[in-house]
């Protein structure tokens, strides 16, 4: 079982114009969504979903055109299901353009698992066969 | 003994729980063998349980007079329901992302 989410995208833009995309709202909300967020750390902020439900975050990283990470919880007061994880972007400059790394991860809940690999990884691999025991 | 319907979350939420999961993860176990691996009461290993049965993350046979508990799959959807969820998410808005990028480009 994954525990954390990892996407790599290219861009032939330079990573100060990715950036952009990236830590201005009125850019970051024609992809993503309309918030209030500030490339400032300590900020709180928040992501407004189409259906009015918010993911409440604060800026733990601003490395300018470089990295940039913030917490990204959702509303403990409506839901019932609390979490708490990390999103981190990392613009690495490359020929013709732009890497941009997305890693999603720490989600609170599965942190003691985590922190204790081998029991986690034995679980991981039984839950594996689990799911082709259920699949045949 | 109050019954507790909790999701998926709030059961692994617990260390005790986790560590039932991963004790049962090596190989299934009695009860009262996974008992006695806790400090706590037996009562309360068995509240442990039952909320696992519940939630879908055991089955329970009974052997003789033993009672075996096995990892079942159910419990454990929810959660991965919830990262492939965001796994979609994120490479939606980031297809996204890249579209109106390639759009400005030309």
């Amino acid at each position: 079982m994954q525990k954390e989410i990892k996407h790599t995208f290219y861009f032939s833009q330079t990573p100060q114009e990715v950036w952009e995309y990236l830590t201005k709202p009125e850019l970051m909300e024609q992809w993503l969504m309309p918030s209030d967020f500030k490339p400032v750390v300590g900020h709180h902020f928040r992501f407004t979903n189409p259906n009015n439900s918010f993911v409440v975050c604060e800026v733990s990283e601003v490395k300018p055109f470089t990295n940039l990470s913030y917490i990204w919880k959702n509303d403990w007061a409506v839901t019932k299901t609390p979490y708490t994880s990390k999103v981190s972007w990392t613009l690495t400059p490359m020929e013709g353009g732009t890497e941009l790394l997305l890693v999603h991860s720490g989600f609170e809940l599965f942190k003691d698992l985590s922190a204790h690999n081998s029991g986690w990884m034995f679980l991981v691999n039984k839950l594996g066969e689990l799911f082709k025991a259920g699949k045949k | 003994m109050r019954t507790q319907t909790l999701d998926a979350f709030q059961v692994i939420a617990d260390p005790s729980r986790r560590q039932i999961l991963t004790m049962l993860s090596k190989d299934s176990m009695t009860i009262n063998s996974l008992a006695e691996n806790f400090d706590m009461s037996r009562p309360a290993v068995s509240k442990h349980i039952k909320i696992l049965y519940t939630a879908g993350f055991i089955s329970i046979t009974d052997i003789g007079r033993e009672r075996h508990c096995v990892l079942k799959q159910d419990g454990f959807d929810e959660i991965q329901d919830f990262i492939n969820y965001f796994d979609k998410f994120w490479d939606g808005k980031l297809k996204k992302l890249q579209m109106i990028l390639n759009n400005k480009a030309k």
